[in-house]
């Protein structure tokens, strides 16, 4: 939202304002702003696009001796300034292409030095002294278009005001001027903020000033009556009473198009609105001023003199201002005249009614639009208009007749023109005065202050609310503008912006002194994040979208991922459905620049469609996966990948848990990526918790990986479930005694078959005589040629709580442990 | 793979049947044909240039692919594991697998800032509870006083997935639950106190100061009696806390549907003390956040009564925080898995 500072002071000084709320300097303005109405986006400094640009008057016209096209006037600028090349009577020579210049004009001259105004913001065009064709031309007469006041380049603009020569051209037409631009995010809620007028009150108001609203602004102005006896037809129809709850419109007839006068050109210009012609400037001038949108049609275009409101029907097209050809869709709004779609409701009229150069007379509406159907239409056809961007933000219906008045006598004024209809006025019904009751005790608990009611009451009437105060109670009348105040919260933000947040009162709350509750499982990422990069793995965030290329790159389907119907990228069109491929994706790039040997872990989650959680949306899979590469590494890295398994399990305090074989042929819909001869499924409790494993040679071919890779991916909630505490062992007092025990087995048994068959014996042996052990694998050895038999070592612990062992004891306990492998496993000790 | 161009497709087939043979596969890369093919490219008319050259790179890649997969050895060829082992046999001692040197080991940058702020908000007494990354459109807009239709859902570019689900654009989307959860609190005269870290997502451009990707914290306080100055103070206690100095705060009217009122805050400059700097751009003050009192919708929505109580909210990014400590340059770095980047950090 741009807000033109004399635009303000124009609205002030009719003298509505206790005081001029612009007089405390840019500077203070613009930070007061911040802090009461919205974040500024950015300050021009209107005056420094048309430095010194100096009104002129034109005192003779030559032809150009060299050229047709081109001609010489002298021209006179009181003399202002001061560096150029004067004749003798102290003119100033100016070469031009223009084919409107007569002597006696008054014109904007940019002599050398000026910058061309409609290039300032882009590529600075910075005017010389400059030999046209042997001819001397010192800067140059103006265009409307170079003075970015227009799209009109075919002659020089013509001063139609009484100005001097010599005057700065900025301060004669008010583009001395300041342009703070609003975000327009800031006014979501604020209707009134679209339009200067409530901008100039929101000044005020936000520095104690009273503002009082020009006396046309009015809910239930007296309607003004046709004038002379040829009155011409109008009619208004509105089928859609519920999206379009009020639509006004006049007939004005004997108007006399053209352009409009340069005040109001610069007006609109500094606002960022181009000039079209006298008629649908001073409709966009009302909608600056009020952010009531309004539209003007040529009569003699309509059918019968008749508009419409209704929805669209299918196969309707429209062909709106600009040209642009839309097939309207059977929820937007559209005008209609008898049959005949003439305008999209809110957003933008229709091209084949336009007022045009030989329009003479002309319907002006003045309609309001449901504000979610207005957004949906912009959205659909997109036409993100002004008065599209005012209608979304809920315009009070109440200020339409006001605004159609005001239109009827700038129109007579600027264009000439009798009201040549009544003005009709079709609503659904007026919406009762909104009254708020609120407790000024309320308005205090809510902001930490200690307002009076006197002091609230007229914090809110600077700003043109009414109230009345009985006991502390307030009853507070809303402005018919204010369609955002609803409830008394609405009150409480008023009070406390109106009056400064920076008075607020730092009080923290009071608190007891128990403490929060701990989200374990938070905690316990934070744990696995410790544990990992202790053992050397870095932590990677990934995206939570891939691309479908990825997930088929590993045979995951796409259609088991949710899929995302907007993405502006299309590497986002797809939630993952595990980690360990985002994972597997960074290898390469690192391997290339120049790592060797690492591991990347990621904590993370994930989703697979058609799993739903308690609330009936999609399940949150969280998982921990970690991929281990090294460049320089053969055999099998499986191991690698289960040692930080491993690692992390025990740092977990997690001790039941089994890494189970998978069959060969097993063919997982998520995990596609592992290698299932050279995976493993980790069971902790039984419990599915994840995959550990090296991946497909199809996988590692595709994303270059090394020969030497291999990773895992767990899930958190088993981890959470079984995550325990340290177990401690009490230190023995008397020396222990370390047996190495190697056992030839049949290769049918696994290490864990084995290895639980030790810890069997063990804990029954030793267990009954009291003895403590500790057991660790040594070395696993298989002679090459031999298919059928292993060797397994084990280091073996022993001690005694309350007395030293001895070697005889150890060596007997294990003799029978031997035997008892003879007998049920078939196997040897070596 | 299937190729339009006789002359390509009828290479494709010499070749893959060449790999399946030799042993030195990567030979086939370097095949004469092959060669030949490439050369081709250049003689024929500009025309047919393009979609002949296209083929032909096309082909070059899937021999490429083909002659990388064939390097790795079939898993039926290789001595099959036993997982349950703790290494693989007939390995010696130095060669069984080993942890990372710790000094490599690196925690990203934005956990690593979160556990921090978390811990101060700990202290003073939050819990906190994850945000969700999938989730309805009433959670992420309704539950939060955004009507159906309503233009501020404009500001949110929201990803939506085919079910009408959305990926959420900010951690407000956990409010109505944690209130919910709360309410029993609060009956017993405890506050709800919660703050909510998450991931959340704008369907956005990537550029060196955009993400469509990143991490925000929200915090939810309700009890009997509170205030805007108690908004203020709480947020200028944590920033002080976090800054380890004195911080400034400043809150400025804004627009949100789930408070009234809204504010943006804004932290004076930690790094120059408000003397103007290049983080703060010579203004004095860093921009942080959104906050505001909470909307009477947004607690009734979840039961809770609204005049009895009142409650803040506020919500505020990581990644800013941990790019202006760092003075981390690319956003991008973030998510980047760059082991360059990460490990620069403990």
């Amino acid at each position: 939202m741009k807000i033109s500072l004399n635009w303000i002071k124009s609205i002030i000084e009719r003298d509505q304002c206790s005081a001029d709320p612009t007089k405390i300097g840019i500077d203070t303005l613009v930070e007061k702003i911040g802090a009461q109405l919205g974040a500024v986006e950015e300050v021009i400094d209107l005056g420094k696009k048309y430095e010194g640009i100096v009104v002129a008057k034109v005192e003779s016209c030559l032809k150009h001796p060299n050229a047709d096209k081109l001609n010489i006037a002298l021209i006179d600028d009181g003399q202002k300034i001061k560096t150029v090349k004067r004749d003798k009577q102290g003119l100033v020579q100016v070469v031009h292409g223009a084919k409107n210049v007569i002597a006696g004009q008054l014109v904007a001259w940019m002599p050398p030095g000026a910058t061309v105004p409609s290039t300032y913001d882009k590529d600075p065009f910075i005017l010389e002294a400059k030999e046209l064709r042997g001819v001397v031309s010192h800067g140059m007469i103006a265009s409307a278009k170079e003075l970015g006041l227009g799209d009109d380049h075919s002659g020089i603009l013509v001063i139609d005001e009484s100005a001097k020569p010599g005057q700065a051209f900025a301060k004669v037409f008010g583009l001395d001027d300041y342009i703070i631009d609003i975000e327009n995010k800031m006014f979501t809620h604020r209707p009134d903020l679209f339009g200067q007028l409530g901008i100039a009150r929101e000044l005020a108001g936000i520095q104690n000033h009273v503002f009082k609203s020009p006396a046309w602004y009015k809910e239930n102005p007296t309607l003004s009556k046709p004038n002379g006896r040829a009155i011409l037809k109008l009619s208004i129809t509105n089928q859609s009473p519920k999206l379009v709850p009020r639509f006004c419109g006049v007939v004005i007839k004997d108007v006399k198009i053209g352009e409009s006068p340069l005040w109001l050109r610069t007006r609109l210009a500094a606002v960022g609105i181009k000039s079209i012609n006298n008629i649908v400037d001073i409709t966009n001038f009302l909608m600056m001023e009020t952010a009531q949108p309004l539209h003007a049609y040529d009569y003699d275009k309509l059918t019968n003199g008749n508009l419409g409101a209704r929805l669209a029907k299918t196969g309707e097209e429209l062909t709106v201002l600009g040209g642009k050809k839309i097939k309207l869709a059977k929820e937007d709004i559209v005008i209609t005249s008898g049959d005949r779609v003439v305008g999209l409701g809110g957003v933008m009229g229709g091209a084949d009614t336009e007022v045009s150069n030989n329009t003479t007379k002309i319907v002006l509406e003045v309609a309001n639009f449901d504000m979610n159907s207005v957004r949906k239409t912009a959205m659909r056809h997109g036409l993100f208009t002004e008065a599209a961007s005012r209608f979304t933000k809920n315009q009070s219906s109440k200020q339409n007749l006001a605004v159609l008045i005001k239109a009827i006598d700038e129109i007579k004024k600027l264009a000439g023109g009798r009201q040549a209809s009544q003005i009709i006025d079709k609503k659904v019904s007026d919406y009762d005065e909104r009254v708020i009751h609120v407790n000024s005790e309320f308005v205090n608990s809510r902001l930490g202050l200690e307002l009076s009611p006197v002091t609230i009451k007229s914090i809110l009437e600077n700003v043109e609310f009414s109230v009345g105060i009985s006991d502390g109670n307030l009853s507070i009348k809303v402005p018919f503008w204010r369609t955002d105040i609803a409830i008394a919260e609405d009150i409480v933000e008023e009070v406390g912006r109106l009056y400064g947040y920076d008075h607020l009162k730092l009080d923290l709350p009071e608190r007891s002194l128990s403490s929060p509750d701990s989200n374990t499982k938070l905690e316990l990422k934070q744990q696995i994040r410790q544990i990992l990069s202790t053992a050397g793995a870095n932590e990677v965030l990934s995206y939570s979208f891939v691309p479908s290329s990825l997930l088929e790159k590993v045979g995951q389907d796409p259609k088991n991922s949710y899929h995302i119907r907007n993405a502006l990228s299309p590497q986002l069109q797809y939630y993952r459905q595990t980690l360990g491929l985002n994972l597997i994706e960074k290898v390469h790039p690192n391997i290339k620049a120049g790592y060797d040997n690492f591991a990347l872990f990621e904590i993370g989650k994930c989703y697979f469609k058609g799993e739903l959680d308690k609330e009936g949306l999609p399940k949150e899979l969280e998982r921990i996966a970690l991929v281990v590469a090294n460049k320089n590494s053969s055999g099998s890295s499986f191991f690698e990948a289960k040692k930080f398994c491993d690692y992390l399990l025990k740092e977990l305090g997690i001790d039941s848990f089994v890494y189970e074989p998978v069959a060969a042929a097993y063919k997982p819909t998520r995990a596609t990526y592992y290698e299932p001869s050279r995976s493993a499924h980790l069971k902790i409790s039984g419990h599915m918790a994840g995959w550990v494993g090296e991946f497909k040679p199809q996988v590692n071919a595709e994303f270059k990986l090394p020969q030497f890779c291999a990773g895992f991916d767990l899930h958190v909630e088993e981890l959470l479930t079984n995550a325990s505490a340290n177990i401690y062992q009490p230190l023995n007092r008397f020396p222990s005694l370390e047996q190495d025990f190697c056992l030839r087995s049949a290769t049918k048994y696994s290490y864990a078959e084995l290895e639980d068959f030790m810890r069997q014996q063990l804990d029954k042996l030793a267990g009954l005589h009291g003895i403590n052990y500790d057991i660790a694998a040594l070395d696993i050895f298989q002679k090459p040629a031999d298919k059928n038999l292993r060797q397994t070592t084990w280091r073996i612990t022993l001690w005694h709580p309350d007395r030293t062992l001895t070697t005889e004891e150890a060596n007997k306990l294990l003799d029978i442990i031997a035997k008892a492998a003879k007998n049920k496993l078939k196997a040897e000790r070596v | 793979m299937e190729y339009r161009h006789p002359e390509i497709a009828n290479v494709a087939k010499q070749l893959k049947a060449r790999l399946k043979q030799t042993q030195d596969k990567k030979a086939v890369l370097r095949a004469p044909e092959l060669l030949a093919l490439i050369e081709r490219i250049k003689t024929l008319p500009v025309g047919k240039r393009a979609t002949f050259g296209k083929e032909v790179n096309l082909l070059k890649a899937e021999l490429e692919k083909l002659v990388r997969e064939s390097l790795f050895p079939k898993p039926s060829t290789l001595t099959p594991i036993d997982v349950t082992a703790p290494f693989d046999t007939n390995l010696s001692a130095e060669d069984r697998p080993k942890l990372l040197p710790a000094e490599n080991g690196s925690r990203h940058p934005l956990m690593t800032e979160l556990e921090l702020i978390l811990d101060i908000f700990a202290r003073m007494g939050f819990t906190a509870v994850e945000s969700r990354e999938l989730d309805d459109d009433w959670h992420m807009f309704g539950s939060l006083n955004f009507p159906p239709g309503h233009p501020a859902r404009d500001d949110y570019d929201t990803f939506v997935t085919d079910e009408e689900l959305v990926a959420p654009a900010h951690t407000s989307t956990m409010q109505n639950r944690v209130l919910k959860a709360g309410k029993k609190q609060l009956d017993q005269g405890q506050p709800i106190a919660v703050v909510i870290p998450g991931r959340t997502f704008r369907n956005e451009d990537v550029d060196a100061s955009h993400e469509h990707t990143f991490y925000q914290l929200e915090g939810v306080y309700v009890a009997k009696g509170i205030h805007a100055g108690n908004l203020a103070a709480t947020i200028k206690a944590w920033l002080s806390n976090y800054y380890g100095r004195e911080i400034e705060i400043k809150i400025q009217p804004f627009y949100f549907p789930f408070t009234e009122p809204s504010f943006e805050f804004a932290a004076s400059c930690p790094f120059c003390d408000k003397k103007g700097c290049s983080v703060c751009k010579h203004s004095g003050w860093i921009e942080l956040g959104g906050c505001g009192m909470i909307h009477p919708n947004v607690l009734k929505e979840a039961g809770i009564d609204a005049v009895k109580y009142s409650g803040f909210a506020w919500g505020f990014g990581i990644d800013r925080l941990v790019m202006l400590k760092y003075g981390i340059e690319d956003i991008r770095h973030f998510h980047s898995g760059n082991l360059k980047f990460l490990r620069q950090f403990t």
